[in-house]
């Protein structure tokens, strides 16, 4: 029989885990999803220690919410701030009939499955009691179930190869050396003495700010084309209108 | 049924192997891993030579000890996680021939240095000039091939399985590489990107499924063996019987994907149209193969003692599958779109002799995978040699006039499509026959009702595939130099063997057919 | 011992004697509590130490803000666009090996547990050798390809 501690246990993640789950579904931001899912399964980890699986919760918060939520929050990263999820329908009506189906799923799902009489609960009291939650999992993996285990190896590695194929881009010819550049440069006679330098210190002290030039004109030498291209340079428009807020924050420093 | 959750062992007990009866999925294996390490150590320029070789030695000395060995070591083995029996052999020596012709396709260079389908630099952003210098230094995607060799191991494996996670892990290890290699094309890369990534996305949700049935399945029978769940179905005293359906729901769901049924089968057309063309041959002819093998051992095995109550919607699914398959294909305005419609279609009227129920069932399902299975490789060989300004010509309107440049390319690929139409004299008509004549015997009204739909749905297919035919001949060409490349004798070698297949099962069938009847009986 | 740590005293015991069943004779004395008034506990003092931590700071720290100050960073280069940056998709492949390995060693910890008993541990020594090799080609792979070298 479930326990007033397992039973007040399960009252309060179980809402935490449906509301996290719900977060992950809706949330506005992919990192919000992620800390959903991150909440989840922390929570699955719980219950598989209450349901007396110990080795189960303790790798489920460590592969999954350890390294698997790694790998998402990777995946998040890879995805540029500027990208939006397209809303557009390229079939039409195929939202409302997919949510749907859906629901007729989890109709028929709920339904078939609420008419179970599950039979009295057995808890795995006598398995751990014999040999161990962590050992008797290592004999059936290393004895039952030895060739789905050393199958996985095949798939693991096969995941390793595809991450090199589709991930890592090989260099190809040797990388130049800081020498080779300067020498280039001089050859070339090019800006020998380097790039100019961003940044109008006493101003604006950032990598968007174009250095100026002795006549007064900006040097687009001087920010990363990337920059550049994402439209992110700073126009000298932004330092005037905001002179008078640094002067006043000058002045608040002084009279302090 | 919880007594069996009770008799865990805890004592340790060594698995039992039958070594000679798993040697071909250990070759392979091997054939693999000694791939990837040639693409960790030998220099660049033997690379491509050695892959190929490995590849090709390891799926024919497979082939070798899988007739002379493993033919005589049936049986339940490595703790009945393998059950290898006539349906298992059989399926696995088709795979196995199969991928030599894949692996020979997906080898041709035409005269370059890298395999012509493949891209030098996965990684590489599309156009950019990383993926420019890649291609001028000569760097190549080599990797395909072990990564091939995997997807084999689990396609092997699949129909072998006697319990779910086996079946699981196996449609997982023959999954993944084919999501790889799916996104490799060397041309119209981002179309291939896509391909990859819609094709990994719905098949993890496919496996989702597969695994929710599975768990479903479990907690119904207590245990994941195809062999106790037929026993727990046919002794239960109806209180978990709620977890029943669902749970075979889920697991044709799971299985249904990968054979590309309807309502399951959106990925197909944009993925056969992404992926590189002889992937997409390998993929069409050996994954149908394995996961109709799956289905046979899962529905035949597992799930025939309460065949009544979920027959109904796998009898809807074929009936689906035909019609929307053989219907869309006439709208299809390119060649690779087209095939893949008409692999849906294909797997509707393989569908069908799985619904018989019944020893002949299970003979014709394996001898129309074995027919199909080595035209649609032959049929993409093809589409990758025909090219206009470089890249592919896929449309449709690009073959007009093939006929009169290149008679014989276009002699052999009209034969094909003759043989998917499933006319008298190829492969397809004699297919066709076996698949459907065990639903009229056995299937019931239903049966009969599926062979009037299929009969109907090939006379669609026959349409289009005559058209094609008729475009490539009677047509003026629309303008603008379409060319068959010349292919290697590797390509050669496999569309011949591949034609040949078709043609000689078309007019001596009898020998595979018994072959196949003769090892269309389950071990539990 | 002051009160609390006494408590905090109890409460590890409480936890051991939950978790194993060897309970010293000293430790039998104390009253037994069930498992989940433990965690619980230990959940509550978590969230108060942490309440009281962050309470504390608010309340103790002078505040002045300026807007100077409330920038990312008071003096150094200013940061440029939004907090999000792209990552390049190189250092993926170190995450992606990351869980591989981490998937490797989920089956090593069941491992170490058994290998010394005797049957079991030669058989398992071999299938997580075979397992572990397989792994050990793919991350072999990577090095040549230059996967692990920086430069």
């Amino acid at each position: 029989m479930t326990g007033t501690g397992e039973q007040v246990l399960f009252w309060v993640l179980g809402p935490i885990s449906v509301l996290a789950a719900l977060g992950l579904l809706f949330a506005k931001k992919a990192v919000h999803a992620a800390i959903g899912m991150a909440l989840v399964m922390i929570n699955l980890g719980v219950f598989y220690i209450a349901n007396q699986a110990d080795f189960l919760g303790i790798i489920q918060i460590f592969v999954y919410t350890g390294a698997v939520m790694m790998l998402f929050l990777f995946v998040l990263m890879l995805v540029g701030v500027d990208s939006s999820d397209s809303l557009v329908e390229t079939l039409k009506g195929q939202k409302v009939a997919s949510l749907l189906l859906a629901l007729g799923l989890a109709v028929m799902v709920f339904l078939a499955i609420g008419k179970v009489a599950f039979p009295p609960m057995k808890g795995l009291d006598s398995v751990n009691a014999g040999t161990g939650n962590v050992t008797g999992v290592a004999n059936l993996i290393f004895g039952q179930y030895v060739w789905v285990f050393e199958i996985t190896s095949a798939l693991l590695i096969t995941a390793a190869l595809g991450a090199m194929v589709l991930a890592h881009r090989e260099r190809i010819g040797e990388r130049p050396s800081q020498r080779t550049w300067s020498e280039r440069r001089i050859r070339e006679n090019r800006n020998v003495a380097g790039l100019p330098a961003p940044g109008v210190y006493a101003r604006h002290n950032a990598v968007d700010t174009p250095a100026l030039l002795p006549d007064g004109t900006p040097s687009q030498l001087s920010v990363s084309r990337v920059l550049s291209a994402r439209e992110q340079v700073i126009t000298p428009v932004r330092h005037v209108e905001s002179e008078h807020d640094i002067e006043h924050e000058i002045e608040e420093g002084r009279d302090r | 049924m919880t007594a069996l959750i009770t008799s865990l062992p805890t004592e340790f007990k060594v698995a039992q192997v039958d070594y000679s009866a798993i040697a071909p999925m250990l070759i392979v294996t091997a054939g693999a891993l000694v791939g990837v390490l040639v693409e960790a150590f030998a220099p660049r320029r033997l690379r491509y030579a050695a892959q190929v070789g490995v590849a090709l030695v390891a799926l024919v000395a497979a082939f070798v000890v899988l007739v002379t060995v493993s033919v005589d070591a049936q049986g339940l083995t490595l703790e009945r996680a393998v059950v290898i029996d006539g349906p298992a052999l059989f399926l696995q020596g088709t795979v196995l021939l199969m991928s030599v012709l894949g692996v020979l396709t997906m080898a041709e260079r035409f005269g370059g240095e890298s395999p012509d389908a493949f891209t030098p630099m996965g990684a590489a952003v599309p156009g950019s000039p990383q993926e420019a210098s890649a291609m001028r230094a000569g760097l190549m995607s080599s990797e395909v091939f072990p990564l091939t060799l995997f997807a084999v191991v689990g396609m092997m494996l699949f129909p072998a399985a006697g319990d779910l996670l086996t079946m699981f892990v196996a449609l997982e290890v023959l999954s993944l590489p084919l999501y790889l290699l799916s996104g490799l094309a060397r041309r119209r890369r981002l179309l291939s990107q896509e391909a990859s990534l819609k094709y990994f996305l719905l098949g993890a949700f496919s496996s989702a499924f597969f695994l929710f049935g599975a768990a479903l399945m479990y907690g119904y029978s207590g245990s994941i063996y195809l062999g106790d769940i037929s026993k727990a179905i046919t002794s239960a005293s109806g209180e978990l019987d709620g977890l029943l359906i669902p749970g075979v729901v889920f697991l044709l769901v799971g299985l249904l994907f990968k054979v590309g049924a309807v309502p399951f089968h959106s990925w197909t057309p944009d993925v056969y149209q992404g992926a590189p063309t002889p992937v997409t041959g390998f993929m069409a002819a050996c994954t149908k193969v394995a996961a109709f093998g799956a289905i046979l051992r899962l529905v035949y095995v597992g799930l025939e003692a309460n065949r009544w109550d979920w027959r109904a919607g796998v009898i809807a699914v074929a009936a689906l599958t035909m019609v929307i398959g053989s219907v869309l294909s006439v709208t299809q305005t390119d060649v690779k779109r087209l095939l893949a419609y008409s692999s849906i279609a294909h797997a509707g009227f393989i569908l069908v002799a799985v619904l018989a129920f019944d020893k002949l069932g299970v003979a014709g399902t394996m001898f129309y995978l074995v027919a199909y299975g080595f035209a649609t490789i032959a049929a993409f060989g093809i589409v990758s040699m025909v090219r206009q300004g470089g890249s592919e010509a896929s449309h449709l309107s690009q073959w007009a006039g093939l006929g009169r440049n290149h008679p014989v390319v276009a002699a052999v690929f009209a034969f094909l499509l003759l043989a998917f139409a499933g006319i008298p004299l190829t492969s397809g008509f004699t297919a066709k026959y076996a698949a459907f004549s065990p639903a009229i015997a056995f299937g019931g009204r239903a049966g009969v009702s599926l062979v009037v739909i299929g009969v109907l749905c090939s006379v669609i297919t026959a349409f289009v595939y005559v058209r094609l035919i008729v475009l490539m001949y009677f047509t003026e060409p629309a303008g603008g130099e379409v060319v068959a490349e010349m292919p290697s004798p590797m390509t050669t070698v496999a569309l011949s063997i591949g034609t040949l297949v078709t043609l000689g099962l078309g007019i001596f069938p009898a020998q595979v057919l018994s072959l196949a009847e003769s090892s269309s009986v389950f071990l539990r | 011992m002051s009160h609390a740590a006494t408590w905090a005293f109890r409460v590890r015991v409480a936890a051991a004697a939950a978790t194993s069943r060897h309970v010293p004779a000293q430790v039998a004395r104390l009253p037994r509590v069930s498992p989940y008034v433990v965690v619980a506990a230990v959940v509550l003092v978590g969230l108060l130490l942490f309440v009281a931590a962050m309470g504390a700071r608010a309340l103790l720290a002078p505040k002045a803000p300026t807007r100077a100050k409330l920038t990312t960073y008071e003096s150094g280069v200013d940061p440029v666009g939004q907090g999000w940056a792209q990552t390049q998709i190189r250092y993926f492949v170190y995450a992606f090996l990351y869980v591989i390995f981490a998937v490797d060693a989920v089956y090593l910890f069941p491992w170490a547990l058994v290998i010394r008993s005797t049957g079991l541990g030669a058989a398992s020594l071999v299938e997580i050798g075979v397992f572990i090799g397989i792994l050990l080609i793919g991350l072999a792979h990577a090095a040549r390809r230059g996967l692990l070298r920086w430069f």
